[in-house]
């Protein structure tokens, strides 16, 4: 019993803390390492990581909303797509065959990974559009001398339609979408980097909150699976972000990438072949 | 960040007051989130450590009924509230995962009530949308 619990609380760990060193979050290792490794249910994964993915996206954003990266106002705004589309995602989650989840977590495995290699700063707006601006969306980040640098924000209406989309694949597959979330500030409402994936940091939280909240309240997040998983994602996550600041991050990226793409082509072939 | 908050929806709002509210978002948000998370922590290693303390192959057993596809046990709350008291780990486990989804609730719920004493009526209205949301999912996942 204590071996198929520490196997858990250990698989967990490992997830939360690679998860955390790729900048893509607990939930897209851990969901995977749960279908493959430990034989758990398509569905019961997903209910387990979306709970993993708040506790991990609460303590990392904390720092961010301290230190003033967070654009709130963005976070806000775009919460009301994100939710929208987690609450429907989870919903549809107990009503979709194990089968279409593989196969579309398999396919954002795969954007994950292009997302990792393609990864790249937007220049600053210097002004935003007429909608943003009615919106008070601009903001300002310190540069290295501490002087505050003025950025506008752009297109409201793109960004939250690929909200929408990210809250629904998270609600479905209990990740917390923060390729997406940082896609649609960074390239479509051209956030600087740092803002965006601070914010992203800020909404996951809230986004897998409602996917877990319709888990939860359905009665659908497996305590024995949910609990061990929560503990050791935290765990795991922590370290991660400790080891963060020393480690050669572009150095793992190749590894990351590697790693994505046979979770995929796993998670594909058990989709296709019906495991 | 530094005008984060401040806003052109809300009444003569002075800078004075903005930064007041900066002050306020960014000490009480991370002490807000860590108390909570710190509570459902202890709740959830109570939990599992019970969990691992049980005897009779009583966590092999629902490990191996998840793994065969039992997946849902939806219960009423008070049952669940009684369980908890009477020390059964899984409830435990349950009410502290409970707890742990209150740090986003917590979290729009502190902004919703900034926004309104900024009198910042669209993010207001915006936040008791996501609020709302939030709720709407629990509803949905009771009766779905």
């Amino acid at each position: 019993m204590l071996t198929i619990l520490g196997g858990l609380i250990l698989l967990a760990v490992g997830a939360g803390f690679v998860g955390a060193l790729s900048g893509l979050g607990g939930g897209v290792f851990i969901v995977p390492a749960l279908v493959i490794v430990a034989h758990v249910p398509m569905y019961a994964a997903v209910g387990a990581s979306l709970i993993s993915v708040v506790a991990t996206s609460a303590g990392a954003s904390v720092a961010f909303v301290r230190d003033g990266w967070t654009n709130l106002r963005v976070a806000m705004l775009l919460e009301c797509a994100t939710v929208t589309g987690a609450v429907a995602g989870a919903y549809m989650a107990g009503h979709v065959s194990p089968w279409i989840l593989e196969l579309l977590f398999a396919l954002v495995m795969l954007q994950s990974a292009y997302f990792t290699i393609h990864k790249s700063d937007t220049e600053y707006l210097p002004k935003s559009d007429a909608l943003s601006e009615y919106l008070r969306l601009d903001g300002e980040v310190p540069d290295d001398e501490a002087k505050p640098i003025h950025y506008g924000v752009r297109n409201v209406p793109g960004g939250s339609a690929l909200m929408l989309v990210a809250g629904i694949t998270s609600g479905l597959l209990g990740i917390g979408s923060g390729a997406l979330k940082v896609i649609a500030m960074d390239y479509i409402m051209h956030l600087p980097l740092k803002v965006s994936s601070a914010t992203s940091n800020f909404m996951i939280g809230v986004t897998a909150g409602a996917g877990a909240l319709v888990f939860l309240a359905r009665g659908a997040v497996p305590a024995a699976i949910a609990g061990p998983v929560a503990l050791g994602v935290t765990v795991g996550a922590l370290a991660g972000s400790r080891v963060l600041p020393h480690a050669n991050v572009r150095a793992l990226r190749t590894l990351f990438v590697v790693i994505l793409v046979l979770i995929a082509i796993e998670m594909g072939w058990r989709a296709l072949s019906g495991i | 960040m530094a005008n984060a908050l401040d806003s052109p929806h809300s009444g003569q709002v002075s800078s004075f007051e903005v930064q007041d509210e900066n002050r306020i978002l960014r000490r009480w948000t991370p002490i807000l989130l860590r108390t909570i998370l710190i509570i459902a922590t202890i709740i959830l290693v109570i939990g599992v450590g019970l969990m691992a303390a049980q005897t009779g192959g009583a966590y092999v057993s629902r490990y191996r009924a998840i793994q065969a596809g039992k997946v849902y046990a939806r219960e009423p709350w008070g049952d669940l509230f009684r369980q908890t008291i009477g020390g059964d780990p899984h409830a435990i486990v349950t009410t502290g995962l409970m707890v742990l989804t209150l740090v986003p609730l917590a979290r729009v719920a502190f902004c919703f009530l900034l926004f309104i004493r900024e009198r910042d009526w669209i993010y207001v209205l915006f936040t008791a949308y996501v609020l709302a949301g939030l709720v709407f999912g629990i509803v949905l996942g009771r009766v779905g």
